[in-house]
């Protein structure tokens, strides 16, 4: 595998756009710091006064899209139309709606969630269990429906080629990578929008604090670190633009980066009676299998943008799995220290960061091993709930000969 | 090494019957799986017809430690790739490994947990919600329940893609065989009926009050349906290599995107017609090499005069010759499992030379001169057949699929 990333549009928590986002990396204490800080709109504070979570504060989608058209869209679906929109920009391929290169048959989408209709879910739930199913406002159905947002995105920026949703769980958006490399290698397109989306969402919040899988409260909070105390949970859309290398150069593309190697692998849990478990097992093979197809060897990786969120025995069980497949000293930070748990989106908030560490930002909170210089190679993780465990191995927009 | 990928066997949850012979024997037989909702109550919905399925019990088909573990949708899913694995007869252990992919389309998903836990919520309150079924719910849990069910351990994907969510599931899981990621694949959609979905499409005016007539001139809208479909494929080396009976080739498949509107189809079938058109190309064929059609055919005003117009466009002088049909006649429209019962379906008519029929059809529509199949099941050549699913969102992906020996060495190229 090796495709070219020429484009990348973000709405986090702490930064919205790529250039705000990169730079906001440059400082990741003061990124988490604001990320977490502030009154809290999408949860009833009143009820969950524990609730940390890092919310996109004072989002407004219209300063980004205008006032027109927007009324029946979600939040996710405005965080998804935003990444979008500056993610095109970002690759050169649009300004100001209008089209620079390619054409509209060109270019597709492949975008992750794994929660990303339930508010609307609950929001009709509510209207049928409440009052009555004929209620139910027509317009706002089609929210339910979890590719519904992607199929927004497509017209709004009038994208044509394959419109694909992916519902992997946590791993969505790495496995929209090798979605967007199978299309590319069948010349269903030229140009890939890559990554996902996710919101802070009340019925999920709720689950995951019966569950007790968040970590409440002001108590010390930091993935990887074994304080036993959950996930915080995020929010945010993030899409990356992936196109084939020799096109990417053919048009003259700034390239950010490189997508080198893809892998991914399924445990089941020993007990029958299990669902929810971790696996050291499959993130050694998703791993190692991603180096594999980048025709690396275990010692070329650099380090780790890893899946690590705060639960306790699945971030163990990843810098397990992780040393196993790579080697003792590889350097491994979390990037949900700085955004929270974004399930279907995580792995695309992964390859941003990924690329702003290659690009200079620092690797931090390093949760083990240790620097050795220019990050030539670096692995994103995204670890699910099930058993399933995808990465991606991300390289400079060149790089050194690769391991024989 | 070969990039042919067949369909070795296949397996159907239906309102018209269980497994393959059941359901295939229905759908030649014109049968239809409409009837009252006993699922939920449809009092001021409206509408009190569905294709809903009376008669799956989830233990015929899994352990009782499995069942609880999963919602309907999921319980569909692993039922119906059981009736496909022993369909296709491959011994357990050549599945138990990590070149097994498990790709599985739907639209809601675990709906029914979903309900089941904001009923809770709603009316009794945060502390009623059992966490157990909080553990139930995820769209995620689709393949992961398959996968398990067989001990596969690689590749497990959700394709939730509305309507056409089985023909990208089942033409992704073949791109995985072409490119050398897996060997096998079990693959399809699965898809229950659950009332919130119900009451929408009442909301949007699309269901019809008593059945589904695609391409009638009265044709009054869609049925909602359920079920799975299910089919297990085989790189052409490991099908070889276990002399496993093939049933059909999987040709290439063609994806677009309307762009135009989030519930109705482009009206000149952009997407559409691109669809059909790189299904076609990509299997190394001409418009002219397709001997059937199965039609998305909802039953609704817009789909059936725009897809009455899509295959005037591909086909040209011969749109109104190629035999084309709608099974939602008869299941329904089961959403995300449509396309992947559909395919089914297709397979079945490339090993019996047998089109199954629109049945309901009674008044030709001057906006829809086709080739319909009505008037029961038609005897005709069906070497090569199309599986159209023009799909809510403007996600259109039609899948072609072939008598074995049929293809040129092209196919897949694209």
């Amino acid at each position: 595998m090796e495709l070219a990333i020429t484009g990348l549009g973000v709405v986090s928590p702490f930064a919205v756009g790529a250039e705000a986002h990169r730079t906001a990396l440059d400082a990741p204490e003061v990124a988490a710091a604001r990320a977490f800080a502030g009154p809290i709109a999408t949860l009833p504070e009143a009820e969950l006064p524990g609730a940390r979570v890092a919310e996109v504060r004072e989002f407004d989608a219209a300063r980004h899209l205008g006032d027109k058209g927007l009324r029946n869209f979600d939040r996710l679906t405005k965080f998804l139309i935003v990444a979008a929109k500056q993610a095109l920009e970002d690759a050169g391929l649009k300004r100001d709606g209008a089209w620079l290169a390619r054409r509209p048959e060109e270019v597709g989408i492949i975008s992750a969630t794994a929660y990303g209709s339930l508010d609307a879910i609950t929001e009709l739930n509510l209207v049928a269990e409440r009052e009555d199913p004929r209620y139910i406002n027509p317009a706002r159905f089609p929210n339910t429906v979890v590719n519904a947002a992607a199929g927004y995105v497509s017209i709004w920026e009038d994208l044509r080629a394959p419109n694909v949703t992916i519902v992997d769980g946590n791993c969505g958006a790495l496995d929209a990578v090798l979605t967007a490399e199978t299309h590319l290698a069948h010349a269903r397109a030229d140009v890939f929008l890559v990554g996902g989306g996710e919101v802070v969402s009340e019925p999920l919040y709720r689950a995951l604090r019966k569950l007790a899988l968040v970590a409440e409260g002001d108590a010390p909070w930091a993935p990887g670190e074994a304080l036993g105390h959950g996930m915080r949970v995020g929010e945010g859309a993030a899409y990356v633009v992936v196109e084939r290398p020799a096109d990417a150069v053919a048009r003259g593309a700034r390239v950010r980066g490189r997508i080198l190697g893809y892998g991914t692998a399924f445990t089941a849990p020993e007990s029958e009676a299990l669902i929810v478990h971790p696996s050291v097992d499959g993130v050694a093979r998703a791993v190692r299998a991603a180096v594999r197809d980048a025709g690396l060897a275990p010692a070329d990786i650099d380090a780790v943008v890893c899946a690590a969120s705060g639960l306790e025995r699945f971030d163990a069980a990843e810098l397990v799995g992780l040393g196993r497949a790579l080697h003792p000293d590889v350097l491994c930070a979390s990037a949900k220290a700085y955004g929270g748990e974004t399930f279907g989106a995580a792995g695309a908030f992964g390859l941003a960061t990924g690329l702003a560490w290659l690009d200079g930002a620092p690797v931090a909170p390093v949760l083990c091993g240790r620097a050795r210089g220019r990050l030539e190679h670096i692995v994103v993780t995204t670890v699910g709930f099930y058993g399933n465990v995808s990465a991606i191995v991300l390289g400079r927009a060149t790089t050194p000969e690769r391991h024989p | 090494m070969s990039r042919r990928v067949f369909v070795t066997g296949l397996g159907a949850v239906s309102s018209v019957g269980l497994g393959r012979r059941a359901f295939w024997e229905s759908l030649a037989a014109g049968r239809s799986g409409a009837s009252p909702v006993e699922g939920f109550e449809t009092g001021s919905i409206g509408r009190t017809i569905a294709c809903e399925i009376k008669d799956f019990r989830a233990r015929d088909w899994m352990t009782a430690a499995e069942a609880r573990r999963m919602g309907r949708c999921s319980q569909f899913a692993v039922a119906a790739a059981r009736m496909a694995v022993e369909d296709a007869g491959i011994p357990a252990a050549l599945l138990a490994t990590e070149r097994t992919a498990v790709v599985v389309g739907t639209t809601m998903g675990e709906a029914d947990v979903i309900r089941e836990l904001e009923s809770a919520w709603i009316h009794r309150g945060e502390e009623a919600v059992k966490t157990r079924t909080i553990n139930r719910y995820g769209t995620t849990l689709l393949p992961i329940h398959v996968a398990r069910a067989f001990g596969a351990h690689g590749m497990t994907q959700t394709l939730p893609a509305a309507c056409a969510a089985g023909n990208y599931a089942i033409g992704f899981a073949a791109d995985q065989i072409r490119a050398g990621r897996a060997d096998v694949a079990i693959t399809g959609a699965s898809e229950i009926i659950e009332k919130l979905q119900f009451a929408g499409f009442a909301r949007l005016g699309a269901i019809a009050p008593e059945r589904c007539q695609p391409f009638d001139k009265n044709r009054k809208g869609l049925l909602v349906g359920e079920g799975a479909g299910m089919m297990m494929l085989e790189s052409e080396e490991h099908a070889r290599a276990r002399g496993a009976r093939i049933l059909a080739e999987i040709g290439g498949y063609g994806l677009a995107c309307d762009a135009h509107h989030i519930t109705r189809p482009h009206p000149e079938g952009e997407g559409s017609v691109q669809a059909m058109r790189r299904a076609i190309e990509a299997s190394g064929l001409q418009p002219d090499d397709v001997d059937f059609v199965n039609a998305h055919g909802t039953g609704t005003d817009a789909n059936d005069k725009v897809e009455a117009l899509v295959m005037h466009k591909v086909f040209g002088a011969r749109g109104a010759s190629v035999p084309i049909s709608s099974m939602k006649s008869m299941i329904g429209h089961c959403m995300g499992a449509a396309s992947a019962l559909e395919a089914v379906s297709c397979v079945e008519s490339i090993a019996t030379g047998l089109l199954p029929p629109t049945i309901g059809y009674e008044t030709p529509d001057p906006d829809c001169v086709l080739d319909l199949v009505t008037g029961g099941a038609r005897r005709a050549k069906a070497d090569v057949v199309l599986n159209n699913a023009l799909a809510f969102g403007g996600y259109d992906a039609v899948l072609l699929l072939a008598r074995e020996g049929v293809l040129p060495d092209t196919v897949g190229r694209r």
